[in-house]
């Protein structure tokens, strides 16, 4: 008995893509500790295209999993440009993650300049309802989502106070806009910076995860913390790294996304291509306290 | 020590008269803000009638959900304040104070560039018609936001080109605008 042409296209379909997940998960090479222990999360930036960029890179963070079993992915913004109709969501959220969505994977976005705002009430995007929300995956961390590209007084306020209660926590902050980068938006990060950055020193933020510029980079450390653009996941702009003494390094000739490892002293991180080639990836320790606190001093 | 203490009582009456010339100026600006407190509060009250006129929008997994609920809310609103035109929140006093207060935030390196960002200048738009979905929204510094008042919940401001707007979030409306704030 021949199988009808619908099922024989999706039995197709399911054995493409498992033949592309194993071709992805052996061309990944793992450069992260995975301990039992730690937490582990992925990074997607300016993703929402709904083109094959974005499903490539999909199907390298599906078989990532296999080696890094993550517990959820941070979305830097721009998660669904050009429109956010339901069929928006389809095409740029629930069709490329599919596989991730069903195994019951959670995403949490930060708002980009391309959103409505409105997707704060998409519940898998789990914002709470929140243009700007916060929350604990583990004991010892806790990480803010923030709106970039809103930065109004009440929120600026609520961040101050919820860094305040977040105590000794990792605090890790993740939205749109980077505060430092090489490419075409530098200079435009200069007044989030001003607002943010004195905040972020005085309660001791360890990391900051941000995409808007559509490439990979790494900044040498600024004042004691950590920042990483990580706005490729769909989006290209290749050769945009004007490399300046703030990169330590950087990746802009293709598309990526980020696993993040964080143990109780470091922070581990590996940047992947959308072909499955590391592009960067280290160990990061904690800044003490004591330390932070020098940079905190005016 | 009669002449001291006339003296004295001459100075004491005069204290009230003094006291009364020496009062603090008012706030030159604050009678404009006031007037446009009253003019956004009046915007809110229209839509919490909208609003009551409809159940409430939860948290979904069903993105058509979202998209009806902010139409029929536009479409509401929309037909409540019927004719709405440019002018009706920011009045030509409101607009010149604005437009103070924000020029001197514009001057600040990067900020400038950073509304200019995905700015959908040239984007055609009318007060009380929807800020078209496919479009980006401009990025506020917040050294402007910090510079203009409050707003309440879901009210914003943005830029569309050099025109500052100010839109309803959960209608995605776009309830008046100043032209040319950013010059």
């Amino acid at each position: 008995m021949q199988p009808c042409p619908a099922l024989r296209l999706r039995l197709m379909t399911a054995l493409a893509l498992a033949a592309g997940l194993l071709g992805a998960a052996a061309a990944q090479d793992l450069a992260l500790p995975n301990r039992p222990d730690s937490l582990k999360f992925a990074i997607i930036g300016d993703s929402g295209t709904g083109s094959d960029s974005q499903y490539r890179v999909a199907q390298q963070l599906l078989a990532a999993r296999q080696k890094f079993p993550y517990e959820f992915v941070l979305m830097m913004g721009d998660n669904l440009y050009s429109g956010s109709g339901s069929k928006d969501y389809q095409k740029k959220f629930e069709k490329p993650y599919q596989p991730l969505l069903d195994s019951g994977m959670k995403f949490y976005a930060a708002l980009g300049n391309h959103d409505n705002p409105d997707e704060r009430n998409y519940k898998p995007f789990n914002m709470s309802g929140q243009r700007y929300y916060t929350f604990k995956p583990k004991a010892g961390v806790r990480i803010f989502a923030l709106d970039s590209n809103y930065m109004d007084p009440p929120q600026v306020q609520w961040l101050e106070k919820e860094l305040t209660a977040s105590g000794s926590d990792w605090k890790i902050c993740f939205f749109h806009h980077p505060l430092y980068s090489s490419g075409m938006h530098g200079d435009e990060s200069l007044p989030l910076r001003a607002q943010l950055e004195p905040l972020f020193l005085k309660h001791g933020v360890d990391v900051v995860f941000a995409g808007h510029e559509h490439f990979y980079e790494r900044i040498k450390p600024q004042k004691g913390i950590y920042y990483f653009v990580s706005g490729g996941a769909a989006k290209l702009r290749e050769g945009d790294v004007n490399k300046t003494n703030l990169t330590a390094k950087s990746f802009d000739t293709g598309y990526h996304f980020m696993l993040i490892e964080i143990t109780k002293d470091a922070l581990h991180f590996q940047a992947i291509s959308d072909q499955g080639k590391t592009v960067d990836s280290g160990t990061l320790p904690r800044v003490s306290d004591q330390e932070k606190k020098k940079f905190a001093t005016p | 020590m009669t002449h001291i203490i006339i003296t004295t009582l001459v100075l004491a009456s005069a204290l009230p008269h003094a006291y009364a010339v020496q009062k603090p100026p008012v706030n030159p600006g604050a009678k404009v803000l006031l007037d446009f407190k009253e003019r956004v509060d009046k915007y809110v009250e229209l839509r919490k009638k909208a609003d009551d006129s409809a159940p409430p929008l939860k948290k979904t997994d069903d993105a058509a959900e979202l998209r009806a609920a902010q139409q029929a809310l536009a479409e509401r609103i929309g037909a409540a304040r019927t004719p709405a035109k440019q002018g009706e929140i920011f009045t030509p006093e409101i607009a010149a104070y604005f437009r103070k207060l924000v020029r001197p935030e514009l001057k600040e390196t990067g900020t400038k560039g950073a509304v200019r960002d995905d700015n959908p200048a040239g984007m055609p738009f009318q007060v009380n018609g929807p800020y078209p979905s496919k479009e980006a929204l401009s990025t506020m510094p917040p050294n402007v936001l910090a510079s203009l008042p409050r707003l309440p919940k879901d009210i914003e401001y943005r830029f569309v080109g050099k025109h500052l707007i100010l839109r309803d979030v959960r209608a995605n409306l776009i309830i008046d605008y100043i032209p040319n704030a950013l010059n």
